[in-house]
């Protein structure tokens, strides 16, 4: 089943490479390419997850590798479906390098399948995990934007499609905005069920609500016309390391109740 | 005091807050909270007065950390009340004014047409208005903010009491024996395992609950992630020990008492000679040699105990190990060495059912708030005979939509004279 997941990262590293080379050498065919590699990483991808979770018997999102793994399928499900919904081909040239920098990642990280813990043998455990993938993946697809954004507005890009750039930036925040606020309240209502208490100050906790906090910011300060643009592609861009320390450096530099694995 | 009220009720003052609650608590996981005092200086030496000087140890317990929260619920509370009035206001004549816009973007006739087919598969109501149509739907959706703001309001008021509240007890209980609460509740536990049926670890209890009333709950499971909740009280299967067991038989009387034993004890009946408990490993190598290796890591069950005991006769102290089945005589008593009895630790939470019921509600009011104001977005469209107009309280998503949507369509407007 490894082979699967090393499989579809070295595509999905192949559809990054085309997809560079088509954008250095303005080559539409290396373009094309590198969508059709893309969607064969994917299809790939998907497989391994529904394997993983055929084997593990459960949904696989418990530890950092299942996490990353997902987190990185997210990604790339969301740069196809807004591709294909929004024909926006801009995407691809930062979206695809995201997706597979997420997964390499998740190479990185011990692959064991191992039994759930009691305390994740829940209901909860798919709504609180599923709606962070979701939600994190939302964050990295806005800082995609924002990206692009800027190297557009660099190079003197058309205003419809900077609009739509910053705009698409701002539903995905608004998204995933929405679902981080499931991922807190549901483990707000698991915790009581687990541990006794809504809430109790751990790390992982305190670092979703600055995460939070963060795109709150984000949506307030983007109410004014005169911040859209510069201002809030930075903003998106800059909160993605935010959006990582709290997925994986809180586990690793930090001790709490999340500390799983 | 106009200029101060202003403020206090303004998104400049929100945002500020929310910084400010976003860095006290970066500071505090930064920072390891609650710890003892001697702790913070050896690890931080020279900068631990400040430390403690800012309550940088307990930043979430900080008389400062509790002004920011309730100046954002003073400021939430403002901005909301002042802003459901104007947005209310404005809802009532928005189609006349509307309808008095001059177009945004002239179309061709087949521009129109697409335009007029798109807000019919949107599904939007149309409105006729003095030669011009109106396009609406979704009119509700402009509340979403209002909504979000106000659920966030009560997940913090219905938090704090549903978090400060509730009483907790952490309480050992052996199987078979009964933990009585000072209100009169008693709670049996009943059985104890470690594993289910398929020998992964899943910690259960049987328990049963009688209030002080007399009702009782019946005997039933209490498991991680599946509380029970009988009367105001509500029961978690917390952690988990192992106790030695030790049965001791009077040689002369013949009477018998089994111990169950999970700290250091003399069992005697004299006062000078008996046994002394030590403790209980879960495992160990025995050599060939007979030299015995303890030791103390294991995860769920201990699969091979030994006691370590002393044998205590007047002034002398003899260690001893003993795994279960052996016996020991010591001066007319009997000590037999049984299998070591699992037990669980029970978190008995007073909970007051109504603080949780309405923090639950305001989180879901919460999700509701931000559904209606991102994915109910109110439309307001106004549309003629050359062109149309984006208008409404939230019109940037609508405006995109369609200038996407109409490019082609689109016929660059006469600059004016
Ligand atoms: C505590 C966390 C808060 C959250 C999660 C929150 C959330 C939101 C959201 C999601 C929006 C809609 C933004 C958009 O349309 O893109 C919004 C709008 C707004 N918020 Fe907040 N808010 C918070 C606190 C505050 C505070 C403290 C104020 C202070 C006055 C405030 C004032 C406003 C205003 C004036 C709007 C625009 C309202 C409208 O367009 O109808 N918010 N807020």
């Amino acid at each position: 089943m490894k082979a699967l997941f090393f499989a579809a990262l070295v595509i999905y590293a192949a559809a990054v490479v085309l997809q560079f080379s088509g954008t250095a050498f303005k080559k539409d065919a290396l373009l094309r390419a590198s969508w059709y590699v893309f969607l064969a990483a994917f299809a790939l991808h998907t497989v391994f997850l529904a394997a993983r979770g055929v084997a593990a018997k459960r949904l696989p999102l418990s530890n950092q590798f299942e996490f990353a793994n997902a987190f990185a399928w997210g990604v790339a499900l969301m740069v196809i479906v807004l591709k294909i919904r929004l024909k926006a081909d801009w995407l691809c040239a930062a979206g695809m390098p995201a997706a597979l920098l997420v997964m390499g990642y998740a190479a990185m990280q011990p692959m064991e399948i191992h039994d759930l813990m009691p305390a994740l043998r829940s209901a909860w455990f798919g709504v609180h995990i599923g709606s962070a993938v979701l939600s994190y993946s939302s964050f990295v697809i806005a800082g995609v934007c924002g990206l692009r954004w800027l190297m557009a507005e660099k190079k003197g890009g058309e205003k419809r499609v900077l609009d739509q750039m910053d705009y698409l930036g701002y539903r995905m925040i608004a998204f995933g905005f929405l679902m981080l606020t499931v991922v807190i309240l549901s483990g707000a209502i698991w915790a009581e069920q687990a541990w006794s208490a809504f809430w109790t100050w751990d790390p992982k906790e305190v670092w979703a609500l600055i995460t939070w906090i963060i795109y709150a910011v984000y949506l307030h300060l983007r109410l004014r016309r005169a911040r859209r643009g510069a201002f809030t592609a930075w903003y998106a861009v800059v909160s993605v390391p935010v959006v990582f320390f709290t997925f994986a450096g809180v586990n690793t530099l930090m001790h709490g109740l999340h500390t799983y694995g | 005091m106009k200029k101060l009220f202003s403020f206090l009720r303004s998104m400049r003052f929100g945002v500020l807050l929310l910084a400010l609650i976003g860095l006290c608590s970066v500071a505090g996981t930064v920072i390891p909270q609650g710890r003892e005092i001697a702790w913070y200086a050896q690890t931080y030496r020279s900068f631990h007065a400040a430390i403690l000087l800012l309550r940088l140890h307990r930043v979430f317990e900080s008389w400062y950390f509790i002004a920011l929260i309730l100046l954002l619920c003073v400021n939430l509370s403002l901005c909301s009340l002042t802003r459901i009035r104007s947005v209310t206001r404005a809802a009532k004549n928005e189609g006349d004014r509307a309808a008095a816009l001059p177009d945004q973007k002239l179309l061709t006739s087949e521009g129109l047409a697409v335009l007029r087919a798109h807000m019919e598969a949107m599904r939007c109501r149309e409105e006729k208005r003095g030669g011009v149509t109106l396009w609406r739907k979704n009119g509700f959706g402009r509340y979403g903010t209002f909504v979000t703001h106000l659920s966030i309001l009560l997940t913090v008021v219905f938090g704090a009491l549903a978090l400060y509240t509730p009483t907790t007890e952490d309480h050992d209980i052996m199987p078979g024996e009964t933990l009585t609460l000072e209100d009169g509740t008693q709670i049996r536990i009943d059985s104890f395992r470690l594993t289910d049926e398929t020998g992964r670890l899943d910690y259960e209890s049987t328990a049963e609950i009688t209030l002080p009333d007399g009702r009782s709950s019946g005997v039933v499971p209490i498991r991680v992630n599946h509380p029970v909740s009988f009367g105001s009280y509500k029961l978690f299967q917390q952690s988990f020990g192992t106790a030695g067991s030790i049965t001791v038989t009077d040689l002369a009387g013949g009477g018998s008492d089994e111990f169950l034993l999970t700290e250091t004890s003399f069992l005697t009946a004299d006062g000078r000679s008996g046994l002394w408990y030590e403790v209980l490993y879960p495992d160990y190598i025995r050599a060939p040699s007979g030299e015995v290796t303890l030791i103390t890591l294991t995860e769920g069950s201990y699969p091979n105990p030994i006691y370590q005991v002393l044998v205590v006769s007047g002034e002398e102290y003899t260690p001893t190990l003993a795994v279960p089945g052996d016996t020991l005589e010591v001066f007319g008593l009997r000590f037999t060495f049984n299998e070591p009895v699992e037990y669980p630790g029970i978190r008995v939470k007073h909970v007051s059912r109504l603080f949780n019921g309405l923090l639950v509600a305001a989180f879901t009011l919460m999700i509701l708030g931000l559904y209606l104001t991102f994915f109910c977005e109110p439309v307001l469209v106004k549309t003629d005979e050359s062109g149309y107009a984006v208008a409404g309280p939230r019109p940037e998503r609508m405006r995109i939509e369609l200038e996407n949507l109409l490019e082609e369509y689109a016929i660059e407007a006469k600059p004016s004279p």
